[in-house]
């Protein structure tokens, strides 16, 4: 009989339980904020060597195997645009395509004002800019967002002053190098670019980080050292799709996450690259949520988060990947 | 007469295969022209004006000193970014510059010594400018620490953008493959 009592107690308890969840579980996930997210083209790097962008993948003339019979790649320099209520959140910013700045074999770039404004966006409406790195392809346009606050991770400016102030010249080796300096850990950083981070410092519009922060309720700014520059970080954005996490170029390939290679080496620790990978996992449920930097397949079906896609300002292409409830679509 | 004749005939055979032939590679060349034709549009949108041998050699003159530019810039950025993030300590900040402003004075009193090529020397004075606007900036911040008018960094901020345009400017013309993708 006590037995019946203390199986009947904790039937009970299990069912009470479970009765509240269902009640305010999905009162408590309709309160959790989501936002909307769209993918901006800002440039292309056409005639990539797929190997010199994945080792794995490097073309083998001749040869049938699907992952060695591609020669080049066009390669998408991705920025997030992200929206939570009032906030619009930029993960990444391109690079600025001038005159002064041609970038031999790029093409399809448009100023990213305007490429916000043809999503029905305002530049200066940006409130946040997370920089998944400092490269100049990836904070390039950083003044074109007067009122953004930058977020950037101390361990990307401190090592790339370690790497300027370095003794040895292989180590310390800048973009003026002979030879290139693709390995190298200051390579990368054009002072253009460093200063555009320094009028952020300067304005007092940037958020220098030690690790993790949570920037709103639920997006989340995951360090990533290493996966492809001393101070990379991921941002996890909860959305109606679930959780994205972007990448920038610790994600630089969605292949590269789903079938476990490395990409886009440069400066990268190939164990922390796929740590980041791990983390995306782990935060998403797998790789389809990995928002990828320069993945070659980006804007088709074959990346299906990126596959709701149009073509835009000369000739860049934008994906609409969420939207929150209520939010209207963007896509033309 | 009968050799002849078949002489003849096989004469005709191949005037026929030959014109067959010329006619059958006229049909496939359109086909794959455009892609021929798409391609050397690339090479020539790509391609950029090859230097002179005294072109290169100015270039390669130059970049003994654009080597050090490119470092001091950036160095001059991370001067501000660790006064305004970490110490904010004037003579630290102050020490910092002091070096980089007398490089910079003197790279751009270098840079005019140099012999260009009259094809460069608007490239050459391009440079010297974005010098003297480095050493302009350096200047203005240590206006800065020693009077503590947060203006003079603004306008230090200023000239050091200008001159890194400027410095983008020449390399687009002399190494214009400098940055890759990254």
């Amino acid at each position: 009989m006590r037995q019946f009592a203390s199986g009947f107690r904790s039937f009970a308890v299990t069912a009470g339980v479970a009765a509240l969840a269902s009640l305010f579980g999905p009162a408590a996930q309709a309160q959790q904020p989501v936002c909307s997210a769209w993918l901006i083209e800002s440039s292309r790097f056409m005639n990539v060597p797929f190997g010199a962008f994945m080792p794995d993948r490097t073309f083998v003339p001749g040869s049938n195997k699907p992952e060695s019979n591609i020669p080049s790649v066009d390669l998408p320099v991705n920025v997030g645009v992200i929206k939570c209520g009032s906030e619009l959140i930029l993960y990444d910013t391109g690079w600025k395509q001038q005159d002064y700045l041609k970038m031999t074999g790029s093409e399809h770039w448009a100023p990213l004002a305007d490429q916000l404004k043809a999503l029905g966006f305002n530049a200066a409406d940006v409130t946040k800019v997370v920089i998944g790195h400092a490269h100049w392809d990836h904070a390039g346009q950083l003044s074109d967002l007067p009122n953004a606050v930058l977020y950037v991770q101390r361990e990307e400016l401190k090592a790339i002053e370690w790497a300027l102030n370095y003794p040895e010249p292989h180590i310390r080796a800048i973009n003026s190098d002979p030879g290139g300096c693709n390995r190298t850990p200051a390579c990368g950083y054009m002072p253009l670019t460093m200063e555009e981070v320094y009028g952020k410092v300067l304005k007092g519009k940037a958020v220098i980080l030690d690790g993790e922060t949570e920037i709103l309720p639920g997006v989340r700014i995951h360090p990533a050292y290493r996966a492809h520059t001393a101070g990379s970080q991921l941002l996890e954005v909860p959305t109606s799709i679930g959780k994205l996490v972007f990448g920038s170029d610790a994600f630089s390939s969605y292949e590269g996450i789903r079938d476990w290679m490395v990409a886009n080496v440069q400066q990268t620790d190939s164990v922390q690259q796929f740590l980041a990978y791990e983390k995306c996992y782990k935060i998403t449920g797998g790789y389809n949520n990995c928002v990828a930097a320069h993945e070659p397949l980006s804007y088709t079906d074959k990346y299906p988060l990126t596959k709701n896609s149009w073509v835009a300002l000369n000739g860049g292409r934008m994906a609409e990947i969420a939207l929150a409830p209520g939010e209207k679509s963007r896509k033309p | 007469m009968a050799g002849g004749r078949s002489l003849l005939l096989a004469g005709v055979v191949v005037a026929l295969a030959a014109t067959a032939g010329a006619a059958w590679l006229h049909e496939i060349r359109p086909g794959s022209q455009p892609a021929l034709q798409t391609n050397t549009a690339r090479t020539e949108k790509t391609a950029l004006p090859a230097l002179t041998a005294d072109e290169e050699r100015f270039a390669t003159t130059l970049w003994t000193v654009h080597r050090e530019a490119t470092r001091s810039a950036v160095a001059l950025s991370f001067a501000g970014i660790s006064y305004q993030t970490e110490d904010r300590d004037p003579r630290a900040f102050a020490r910092k510059i002091e070096p980089l402003a007398k490089f910079f004075h003197d790279a751009g009193m270098q840079v005019r010594a140099m012999s260009a090529p009259a094809s460069l020397s608007s490239a050459q004075s391009q440079y010297v400018e974005a010098m003297a606007l480095y050493a302009g900036a350096a200047a203005e911040m240590l206006k800065f620490t020693e009077n503590g008018d947060a203006q003079r960094l603004q306008a230090a901020h200023e000239l050091d953008l200008k001159a890194s345009e400027y410095v983008l400017r020449v390399g687009e013309v002399l190494w214009p493959g400098q940055y890759k993708p990254h």
